[in-house]
């Protein structure tokens, strides 16, 4: 079981040992099962209750509060190592050698904390059990632009920003007097794929001249100087 | 060539003791982010700090040497890389000081990242920090959110509802808990009025992005922090809130920089005679 160990100052004060089933209150008032001479402490600070494996720590409405390890708390699930502080007073909380630890997933959920990948399958194996295969393989959303003039195939959007224009260097070179050297380009986004007019003349979707940020859509038809092609997408 | 105006906060917030958020914002480097630490005794500050100054000294140290690059992919821009490379660099050196360190085991962090290159902007995310772009009236989500209730909402539309808001704060994904990680990046052209805001969930949970489009409008960078950070404040304030807010003032391309070269030496002349 759980010890408590008081101290004010980091002198130590005295040990208190916690039972499953037991109950704590911790305060200035002398019925209180710890006691705590100091008037920053309230007659009735804080108490700390016995639910199921663990421990929770409350603070009952204390004048200056209750911590655990330096955040303050109205109600805490106690963990091994933490450090609860009441004026100028810490008490620490460690389970003592040779007893199972009660699973620290339980209760504080308030706390951001990370998942290892491998404690995130698990986590999914119990709760979505028929998805703990499916979620290895996550669903992707593959763009493609398939030539209907001015080149041949499909181009394959697997890039984050795909350029269009006249100058060598952008992915899909496109031909004609007043294409610019990047006429556009195409962002994948969380939110889609967005089509980016740069500069130059006014490329086309569906016929209609762009002068801004479009997300495209499913089979739209992109204009740019010689080229003409469809924007499809694939879910895989 | 462009002209951007940033401004940025951090702040407790009420219901916490420290701040674990860590903020960068430079217009000359073009460098702006944020991270989230997590882990108790201190550990959490310890973790965001740690990442932002290993990305901001990377970005600084190893510009030009592509060789230097700890991930090359072929899919990204050489910028891109260069900033991927910084956010995996970070999680070796958390992992590394909380494996070292007793004090310091399981400490993590997410990291917010945004670079704005002479004609792209890039962003890259890992954790739940996120990045919005306001462009033309309309706010969307430029980061990709790693937590279970997000990806549970993707990969089982119908199951997620089953999660509760104790898994809320639960991420699949942070820098330093793994030995590798994987950042989601994304990278656009940008435009003359783009806005971009870089929070912590201390600000997204609290304020919702249609308002923070509404603010990030009417008001210029250093006064929507602040507005920002207030409201979430008055709506709680139980998690530590930062904001940065970024804003594309002027962007010039090649032909109106040599313009405006000519007429400013035209004005030259003019002036003499």
């Amino acid at each position: 079981m759980p010890v408590l160990t008081l101290k004010f100052k980091n002198e130590f004060i005295k040990d208190y040992r916690l039972g499953k089933g037991q109950s704590m209150t911790i305060g200035r008032r002398n019925d209180s099962n710890m006691i705590i001479e100091n008037l920053a402490v309230s007659g009735s600070h804080a108490k700390i209750d016995s639910v199921g494996d663990g421990f929770v720590l409350t603070d009952l409405q204390s004048k200056n509060g209750s911590f655990v390890n330096d955040e303050l708390i109205a109600s805490h699930w106690l963990k091994n190592g933490d450090v609860i502080t009441i004026g100028k007073h810490t008490i620490l909380f460690n389970y003592t050698g040779g007893e199972e630890i009660p699973d620290e997933k339980i209760g504080d959920m308030n706390q951001t904390m990370a998942l290892r990948s491998d404690k995130y399958k698990e986590m999914i194996a119990k709760n979505v059990p028929d998805g703990a295969e499916e979620i290895i393989s996550e669903k992707s959303v593959a763009g493609s632009l398939s030539f209907l003039s001015g080149g041949e195939g499909e181009i394959a959007l697997d890039k984050k920003i795909t350029k269009i224009g006249k100058a060598s260097t952008c992915d899909i070179v496109a031909k004609g007097f007043s294409v610019g050297k990047v006429s556009a380009t195409i962002s994948k986004r969380p939110d889609g794929y967005f089509f980016n007019y740069v500069e130059g003349s006014k490329p086309k979707i569906n016929g209609k001249a762009i002068d801004q940020s479009v997300k495209l859509n499913d089979f739209d038809v992109i204009e740019i100087g010689s080229i003409k092609v469809n924007f499809v997408v694939k879910e895989s | 060539m462009v002209v951007i105006e940033s401004s940025g906060i951090t702040d407790v917030g009420i219901k916490r003791a420290n701040n674990e958020d860590a903020l960068f914002l430079d217009d000359k480097m073009k460098l702006y982010l944020v991270a989230d630490g997590m882990g108790g005794h201190q550990a959490g500050e310890i973790a965001s700090h740690l990442v932002v100054e290993t990305i901001i000294d990377y970005m600084n140290n190893y510009c030009d040497r592509k060789s230097d690059f700890i991930n090359h992919d072929k899919t990204l821009s050489s910028e891109a890389n260069r900033l991927l490379s910084g956010i995996i660099l970070s999680n070796r050196k958390v992992y590394e000081a909380s494996q070292s360190n007793e004090n310091y085991r399981g400490m993590g962090s997410t990291i917010s990242a945004l670079y704005v290159s002479d004609d792209t902007l890039i962003t890259a995310n890992v954790g739940d920090s996120p990045i919005y772009l306001i462009h033309n009236g309309s706010i969307n989500l430029l980061s990709i959110p790693h937590t279970m209730v997000a990806e549970q909402a993707s990969l089982f539309p119908k199951g997620s509802a089953k999660l509760g808001d104790e898994y809320k704060h639960i991420l699949t994904r942070a820098i330093g808990i793994e030995k590798n990680v994987n950042a989601d990046i994304c990278e656009m052209h940008y435009y003359q009025g783009d806005t971009i805001v870089i929070a912590s969930d201390g600000l997204s949970d609290k304020v919702q992005p249609d308002e923070i489009m509404d603010i990030v409008t009417n008001e210029e960078p250093d006064k929507a922090c602040a507005s920002l950070v207030n409201m979430a404040n008055d709506r709680g304030g139980d998690d530590n809130i930062t904001s940065i807010v970024v804003k594309v003032k002027k962007v010039l391309n090649k032909k109106q920089r040599i313009k405006g070269l000519l007429s400013k030496l035209a004005n030259t002349f003019i002036k003499k005679d």
